[in-house]
């Protein structure tokens, strides 16, 4: 358990945050200087706090109400930094064995040694850090830090500096190693496919403040507010207005048309926000559309196609609309080419009450 | 052909612009090595060469030389190494102004730094009735020469380890804190040895600045035979007299800079060869 209150005032920017995690892998999500490596900092004991509470596992590691703040060099919260910062003038095995210089010889020898072997180093004992691979660096940073047999991990942006490819790879690596070490590790990123696969608890950061923390689930299809609505790349946030509430079911009023979801109630006029990812939105084949009974249907021509890798991006501009699109859907290529979408420009879909995600939009 | 004349009009151009280019910096080349090709020139034709390094005059001005210059060598890098680190690791409001300060001691005639130590140390000096009080009498002895080595010297050692230190990724020394490294253990066994290159060139440009002072020196230390005449000074005397032994001097100045400047520069370079391998 992780719990983290601070502020921290730095020029002109002032990070207030606070946040509690069970262990496991916490993710810090959040654009470019929201301050998100400046809790890093002050959690691994770099940088002081003006002001808070950093706590592990019950154990305080900074109160600034009763004066506490532990060295970095005894608070057993490894450090990876963004460029894995291996010391260039040691070669691998004195790298991961850098902590470990207060051990007789050779417990020391024989503790660098199982490390290298379980992330696969053997061969790279004697190696410059400059010659390896940036997976091999990735991996001599975290053997480095785990020989001291830290209680928490802190990675700022780990996959930054590696190329696309490398990227799944090592975040499985990581996955696995947490697993294995079965420490929790707190990872800064500003990248959103690491919070899929990394994110069992989603802390949001927004502006040197957390604007929302919880499960990844949470985080994704949940939003509290558009802005983490934005972050998490939901792309259709529809703005509409509660229009009426019978028993379960909320109808919305989005540009004249009535969406029906299964939000909490709200009173009637409340402006809010509609929010469905593009992968939620179902395509109706003209032939099965009498198959089931369906809410929101809506129909409207493709404006704009744009094909990724395994995926298309469709733009769709429903029927009798004015707007450059009103939706946006993503397909898997199969999909695509199964319904000959490019052949019938004119789509039929359905918003699945059960994925329209309602957020209340302030005045 | 007119197509033809243009390429060659062309070649005519870049073969004059090549000219006006080349003769220049040969001429420059030449002027900064010819002097001291001369004094080598007229040494080498000396037959007692052995018997002037052995001359009383001239071992006492090495002496004076290499104590003097080592001691300041010492001082410069216990005091200047802390500077230098404070300057690379803080930018901050004053920093061109401090920076140009610093660099002023390097570019300053001689004469109004040993004015400037005068005024300072000296009896009518800012420290003299404090430094008169405690029986200390600094001008005219050793520690003066000491004094005006340090002063003109340790802006190039700052500079360069200061330099060094900048190139040490403060990122480093933070993981180095989190394995459990004293801000002092860090620093010896991560910082100072990442530096070390800048380290090093600087302190040995600091010793061969050192070693070849004399404005300041003759001026704040005076020049007494034994005490404060270091080799320039006694090349100073010699040339009024004995030519010969100026020159000897003059080539041991020349010759032992240069191989420890060449040295650092070939070992420096042989590094980051290395680095980037």
């Amino acid at each position: 358990m992780l719990e983290v209150e601070l502020r921290k005032r730095l020029g002109d920017f002032q990070l207030d945050a606070a946040f509690t995690a069970p262990g496991g892998l916490i993710t810090l999500f959040g654009p470019s200087g929201s301050g998100k490596s400046l809790t890093l900092q002050t959690i691994a004991g770099t940088i002081e706090p003006d002001e808070g509470h950093i706590a592990l596992d019950g154990q305080p590691m900074f109160d600034s109400a009763s004066g506490l703040n532990l060295p970095a060099q005894k608070r057993r919260v490894g450090y990876v930094p963004q460029h894995y910062a291996l010391f260039p003038h040691l070669n691998v095995a004195d790298n991961i064995g850098f902590g470990l210089a207060r051990m007789p010889g050779r417990t020391r020898r024989q503790r660098v040694a199982e490390l290298l072997d379980s992330f696969h180093l053997g061969a790279w004992a004697e190696h410059w850090p400059r010659q390896l691979s940036g997976g091999q660096q990735q991996r001599v940073a975290l053997a480095r830090a785990l020989a001291v047999q830290p209680a928490l991990l802190l990675l700022d942006e780990p996959f930054a500096a590696l190329d696309a490819a490398l990227r799944g790879a090592l975040r499985e690596e990581l996955a696995q190693v947490q697993q294995l070490w079965n420490i929790s590790m707190l990872i800064v990123t500003h990248d959103l496919s690491d919070v899929f696969a990394l994110g069992q608890r989603v802390i949001v950061y927004d502006n040197g403040g957390v604007t929302q923390q919880g499960t990844r689930d949470e985080v994704f299809f949940r939003p509290t507010s558009r802005r983490v609505a934005e972050f998490v790349q939901t792309g259709n946030i529809l703005p509409a207005v509660v229009e009426r509430v019978d028993g379960k079911t909320v109808w919305l009023n989005w540009c004249d048309r009535l969406l029906a979801t299964h939000a909490q109630p709200l009173p009637v006029g409340t402006p809010v926000h509609a929010c469905i990812r593009p992968t939620q939105i179902l395509i109706v084949r003209p032939d099965r559309f009498g198959a089931r009974a369906r809410q929101n249907v809506l129909s409207g021509s493709i404006v704009h196609t744009d094909m990724q890798a395994e995926t298309y991006t469709l733009h769709l501009r429903l029927d009798n609309s004015q707007a450059a699109y009103d939706l946006e859907i993503v397909l898997p290529g199969y999909v695509y080419h199964r319904l000959a979408v490019q052949t019938t420009p004119h789509l039929v879909v359905e918003l699945d009450p059960q994925h329209l995600h309602v957020i209340p939009r302030k005045a | 052909m007119s197509n033809q004349g243009r390429p060659n009009s062309r070649s005519w151009l870049s073969a004059a612009r090549s000219v006006f280019w080349r003769l220049p910096a040969l001429l420059a080349v030449t002027f900064l090595i010819l002097p001291l090709l001369a004094i080598f020139l007229k040494v080498l034709p000396q037959s007692h060469l052995w018997h002037t390094l052995r001359e009383p005059f001239v071992t006492q001005a090495l002496r004076t030389s290499l104590l003097t210059s080592l001691s300041s060598l010492a001082l410069t890098v216990i005091f200047g190494t802390p500077l230098a680190y404070t300057l690379a690791r803080r930018r901050g409001p004053g920093t061109t102004l401090f920076d140009t300060l610093l660099d002023l001691p390097m570019v300053l005639p001689p004469t109004v730094a040993g004015v400037a130590l005068l005024m300072t140390f000296g009896r009518r000096g800012l420290l003299g009735p404090w430094l008169d009080a405690m029986g200390i009498q600094v001008v005219f002895t050793m520690a003066a020469v000491v004094l005006a080595q340090c002063f003109v010297s340790m802006p190039l050692y700052v500079r360069s380890a200061q330099a060094g230190f900048r190139g040490v990724d403060p990122e480093l020394e933070r993981v180095a804190y989190t394995l459990g490294y004293s801000a002092t253990r860090t620093f010896l066994r991560v910082t100072v040895p990442l530096a070390l290159p800048g380290l090093l060139s600087g302190a040995v440009m600091a010793w061969a600045r050192a070693l070849g002072e004399f404005g300041a020196t003759i001026m704040f230390a005076g020049n007494l035979t034994g005490r404060t005449q270091t080799m320039p000074l006694a090349i100073y005397v010699a040339m009024e007299s004995d030519l010969t032994t100026a020159l000897v001097l003059a080539t041991l100045l020349i010759v032992v800079p240069f191989g420890c400047l060449f040295a650092t520069r070939f070992f420096a370079r042989r590094r980051s060869d290395g680095a980037h391998a």
